[in-house]
């Protein structure tokens, strides 16, 4: 079920990136895509009744069923690259309002 | 040694270069040129991470493939680097970071680390766009390029679900020895496609290329429509021979969309009336052309095709690029008369040109030849006839830019070319000319150089 709310939540960042014409928007359009593919990889990892991944003194068979450990590991570095990717878009927005002064992109002419 | 260094030295350099802005070029210089020569050292096979064998931890897969490609990438970053490196300073750490990107890229044998690598190569790529000064093509490079990052992310995470695996040769293990249709794999297969093909600059996931290589400089043009798109025509060939093999109906799709791609771009090369979108659009149709090839299975003369495009771009983005900035316009009647008093500069880009068009005595006749022979055995016509009659529209336009560029227009253009940059492009012609003349060394390596397959057989089935 929680796959279809991250599904739906890319749809809304897909959405929104075709349809603003405003770049700080469109940053957080393209965040909200990042957001629904990263509950999309938890949502992988996910198992009915699973537990925590981590064994402690009383949680040591490996007849118990965990969640799969890895997608976390690597939403971790999916958000990291997100993040990096933001902070760059959001430099370039500033450059662009320094040259142009607008943030709409329909009133920004790069011949 | 270990092909880890390759990756390892230049991420490690770019963070030492941020503490002296000074000895930063040297290093990026260093490094690069140390990384060349790094690979004759760098024994074959898998470089298991951390310990943790396949297909648990990341691994690094060094093979034939991977050395010529890596080989043919890190000489022409060394090249652009050279050639940038007084005027561009201030993009040496950059330049160090996107190297590691790169190097990454072509010797990653995991699919995530592909992406984060990619994602990497991605940033610096935006970076280096910045030097264009026209902040708005970047933005629309960032986003597209995330886009695309975002849907191959999501493409192998549907891969990582269905097959509990992200190692390349892990999984291509599992789906072979799977009973999962392969309609079922048509989704994550084309959602990883379309986000490498806008790295690719494949039709029509390729919208931010027009913005950044119609303002592109001597650093970025090269490094964009050379550097970058023979790195991510590796990339993709490697994928597409052993990940996706593409059949039935998917493979109809990707063949007519890159078969579009390779018209579409011709004749909007044709349409076009300044230098370097002429070029752009060219790069476009090649890159098309590569793909169709690693589809068809053809990967050696996919390979040479795209060595012989990274060498013949090199030249020609360099050549306008740096006539472009003097002149303050790429309009090709601007840059009429350009060769009059540039006569080696003149040759070495008519050669380039006559090889990207596949005439005879250049290398790109050869390679032309030779993968239009290997289509029409595979009873390929039609891609064939296609292929033809976009030659001749790319002859066309090719010639009519020449003869702008060579007979003097009314106005008298003065463009100087540095000893550097001739003596690249005297090196460059000479390579074109003498492969197109002397094809032995090309027999040397057949389609055999990628061997994943190979090494799958080896781990699986002893």
């Amino acid at each position: 079920m929680i796959q279809y709310a991250a599904i739906l939540l890319m749809m809304i960042g897909l959405y929104g990136l075709l349809t603003n014409r405003n770049v700080v928007k469109i940053i957080v359009s393209l965040n909200i895509l990042e957001i629904g593919l990263n509950i999309f990889i938890i949502s992988i990892g996910f198992v009915y009744d699973g537990i925590a991944p981590i064994i402690t003194s009383t949680n040591n068979s490996s007849a118990l069923v965990f969640v799969d450990p890895l997608p976390q590991a690597l939403v971790l570095t999916a958000i990291v690259i997100g993040v990096g990717t933001t902070a760059l878009g959001l430099a370039i927005v500033k450059s662009i309002y320094a040259k142009y002064k607008t943030l709409e992109i329909d009133e920004v002419e790069e011949n | 040694m270990s092909a880890v260094l390759l990756i390892a030295i230049p991420l490690l350099a770019a963070f030492l270069s941020i503490l002296s802005k000074k000895l930063a070029p040297v290093l990026l210089l260093l490094v690069t040129a140390a990384n060349i020569v790094l690979l004759f050292f760098v024994p074959s096979g898998i470089v298991v991470i951390g310990g943790f064998d396949l297909p648990y931890g990341i691994n690094l897969f060094f093979d034939t493939y991977a050395k010529i490609s890596l080989l043919v990438v890190n000489s022409l970053f060394l090249v652009v680097t050279l050639l940038n490196i007084s005027e561009h300073k201030k993009m040496s750490s950059i330049l160090l970071v996107s190297l590691a990107g790169l190097n990454g890229l072509l010797l990653t044998g995991d699919l995530f680390n592909l992406f984060v690598f990619l994602e990497v190569a991605g940033i610096a790529a935006y970076l280096i766009t910045t030097t264009n000064k026209k902040p708005l093509s970047t933005f629309n490079y960032l986003v597209i390029g995330s886009v695309g990052s975002i849907f191959y992310l999501f493409g192998l995470m549907i891969l990582y679900g269905m097959f509990g695996t992200l190692n390349l040769m892990d999984m291509v293990y599992a789906i072979k020895n799977s009973s999962v249709a392969y309609s079922s794999l048509l989704l994550p297969f084309f959602f990883m496609f379309v986000g490498l093909g806008v790295e690719a600059k494949l039709l029509p996931f390729n919208a931010w290329v027009k913005g950044i290589l119609k303002h592109s400089n001597t650093l970025s043009g090269p490094m964009i429509a050379s550097v970058y798109a023979a790195t991510i025509s590796f990339v993709f060939g490697r994928l597409i021979t052993n990940l996706f093999q593409f059949e039935g109906k998917l493979l109809l799709v990707v063949t007519v969309l890159l078969i579009a791609g390779v018209v579409i771009g011709e004749a909007m090369a044709f349409a076009s009336t300044k230098a370097r979108e002429i070029l752009l659009f060219s790069s476009i149709s090649q890159a098309c052309i590569t793909i169709l090839l690693f589809v068809n299975g053809i990967i050696i003369w996919a390979v040479y095709l795209v060595i012989a495009n990274a060498l013949s771009k090199l030249v020609l983005y360099l050549v306008v690029n740096k006539a472009a900035k003097q002149t303050e316009s790429d309009d090709v009647e601007a840059l009429q008369g350009l060769f009059v008093k540039n006569i080696l500069v003149g040759i070495a880009f008519t050669v380039a040109a006559l090889s990207v068009m596949g005439l005879p005595l250049f290398v790109g006749f050869v390679v032309k030849l030779n993968y239009l022979t290997n289509l029409a055995l595979m009873d390929q016509f039609i891609v064939v006839a296609l292929i033809l009659i976009a030659s001749i529209v790319e002859g066309i336009y090719f010639v009519r830019l020449l003869v702008k560029l060579w007979f003097k227009g009314n106005n008298e253009i003065d463009v100087k070319f540095d000893v550097s940059y001739k003596l690249v492009f005297a090196v460059v012609t000479l390579l074109i000319v003498v492969f197109g003349t002397y094809t032995k060394p090309l027999e040397n390596f057949d389609n055999g150089i990628d061997t994943v397959q190979d090494q799958i057989e080896v781990i699986y089935n002893g």
